[in-house]
């Protein structure tokens, strides 16, 4: 069998782009074959995507399968529905575009675009899901593929809490609605309130570097001194991270998923987060969440106990590490293997009826 | 400490303190974009800041794309003002519109009061 993954956008340091690569390896490993293309290609990405030409007509046979992994606005992906092909789209969510009008126009016009696009995709595809039970209700559907999380690739966790004054982590992209700006105040609070010494590391690949800036002026004027903001790390540099924070905060307004999340279970971090998207349902119990109308005060408060109370630092490490069982890549795996094998199939019965 | 019991005092403890963090930049959607705010955005004003490469070692890249960008600025001006001269004109007609119709439904009002 042969399965094409099609993506809006591929870069070094793209969810979506790791995810599909992720799917890659494990096709090559059930025997499948089949190209990844996207529309738009960080030249970073080197030659694991190819562009979306690739697919032209007669370079895929008529019983393939093409998986279009759907996260930003891409005109060029239309003709992709025309193919005769059976499809599954996997919706990885795109953020409101009011999140990005005044910080980055270009972005906020993909997202405006991306998702009044969306649902016209979803309908033109033979299975729409979601990679959270959030995304997909949001296409009308109730199917799941999760993210393929692969706790071991990330290094082993630390045995015992961190050495040195509290660290407070966030994960995610400098951008508006992941609002490291109130990350900065939280923990500053907490700083003033609880732990002079304690540091906050935001690490995460900036959406232009004018947001940048004002994200560094905002750390240097509240907390001077005390805020690192780094990306571009390696996968061992951000398992250190993990491994010398006592909490993670996510603040975020918007999150199809948040990955982290689940990172911050395997290192066995305790997670402070606001209820927003798919996060209850990747947190479930397992995390301490927040309410909207909790203010600065609150998150301070709650950074206190999450590193300074033993006892809560000990059940939330035993419910995350439940939750990254749930997250296992062989469930995801199997359900990945069935729905694409279901679509093959029927693909397979209607060609032999026809 | 019990998870369940953890927002509870937290709010708590949070009630009891009177300290504030000066007030300082917040980060808010963009719910609805006022016409001062579109006309601001209509004279377009591209940073070339903005203007880089993403490969590996792409500052000799970034280089030759702000030279290429300096040597067309006459072009790239004429582009930018015939833009911003739609763009302007379009949001003029618009509040126009909006003025319009906010008289005539304040008119309607009164005609049936």
């Amino acid at each position: 069998m042969n399965v094409h993954q099609v993506l809006s956008g591929a870069g070094p340091y793209d969810a979506v782009t790791t995810q599909a690569l992720a799917f890659r390896a494990l096709f090559g490993a059930w025997s499948w074959g089949g190209r990844d293309v996207a529309a738009e290609i960080d030249p970073r990405i080197g030659h694991r995507i190819a562009p979306l030409r690739a697919l032209a007509a007669g370079a895929i046979g008529s019983g393939d399968v093409l998986l279009i992994h759907y996260s930003a606005y891409a005109p060029k992906l239309r003709g992709v529905l025309e193919l005769p092909q059976r499809k599954l789209l996997i919706s990885h969510n795109i953020t409101p575009a009011r999140w990005f009008w005044d910080h980055d126009p270009q972005a906020a016009v993909v997202c405006a675009l991306g998702r009044k696009q969306l649902p016209e995709f979803a309908a033109a595809v033979d299975v729409a899901a979601g990679v959270s039970l959030y995304n997909a209700r949001e296409l009308g559907s109730d199917t799941v593929i999760p993210i393929l999380f692969d706790a071991t690739a990330l290094g082993a966790p630390a045995h015992e809490d961190p050495p040195g004054p509290p660290t407070i982590l966030f994960v995610g992209r400098l951008a508006p609605h992941k609002r490291q700006d109130a990350v900065i105040r939280g923990f500053e609070l907490y700083r003033r309130r609880h732990a002079p010494d304690a540091r906050l590391v935001l690490v995460g690949a900036p959406i232009n570097a004018r947001y940048e800036a004002a994200m560094r002026a905002l750390a240097d004027e509240l907390s001077p001194g005390h805020v690192t903001i780094e990306s571009g790390l390696t996968p061992e540099q951000l398992a250190g991270r993990w491994r010398s924070a006592h909490a993670f905060l996510c603040l975020s307004e918007h999150e199809g998923f948040c990955i982290p999340l689940l990172e911050a279970f395997h290192f066995g971090v305790p997670v402070i987060a606001r209820p927003v998207g798919g996060v209850p349902e990747v947190t479930g119990d397992a995390a301490l969440l927040l309410n909207g109308a909790d203010g600065d005060g609150v998150v301070a408060e709650l950074l206190a106990l999450a590193v300074g109370d033993a006892e809560l630092r000990a059940v939330l490490r035993e419910r995350g590490a439940a939750r990254v069982a749930a997250y296992a890549p062989e469930p995801t795996a199997r359900t990945l293997r069935a729905t694409i094998e279901a679509l093959a199939h029927v693909k397979l019965v209607t060609g032999g009826i026809g | 400490m019990k998870p369940e019991e953890a927002l509870g005092a937290a709010r708590a403890a949070a009630a009891r303190r009177d300290d504030a963090l000066p007030p300082g930049m917040t980060i808010e959607p963009t719910e609805r974009v006022s016409i001062e705010q579109l006309m601001e955005w209509a004279a377009i004003e591209p940073d070339p800041d903005l203007m880089r490469s993403t490969r590996r070692l792409g500052a000799p890249i970034t280089w030759a794309k702000r030279q290429l960008v300096h040597v067309l600025r006459q072009y790239l001006r004429e582009l930018q003002s015939q833009q911003t001269r739609f763009n302007l004109n379009v949001l003029i007609r618009l509040a126009e519109l909006e003025d319009r119709v906010a008289r005539l439904e304040q008119r309607e009002r009164e005609r049936r009061t």
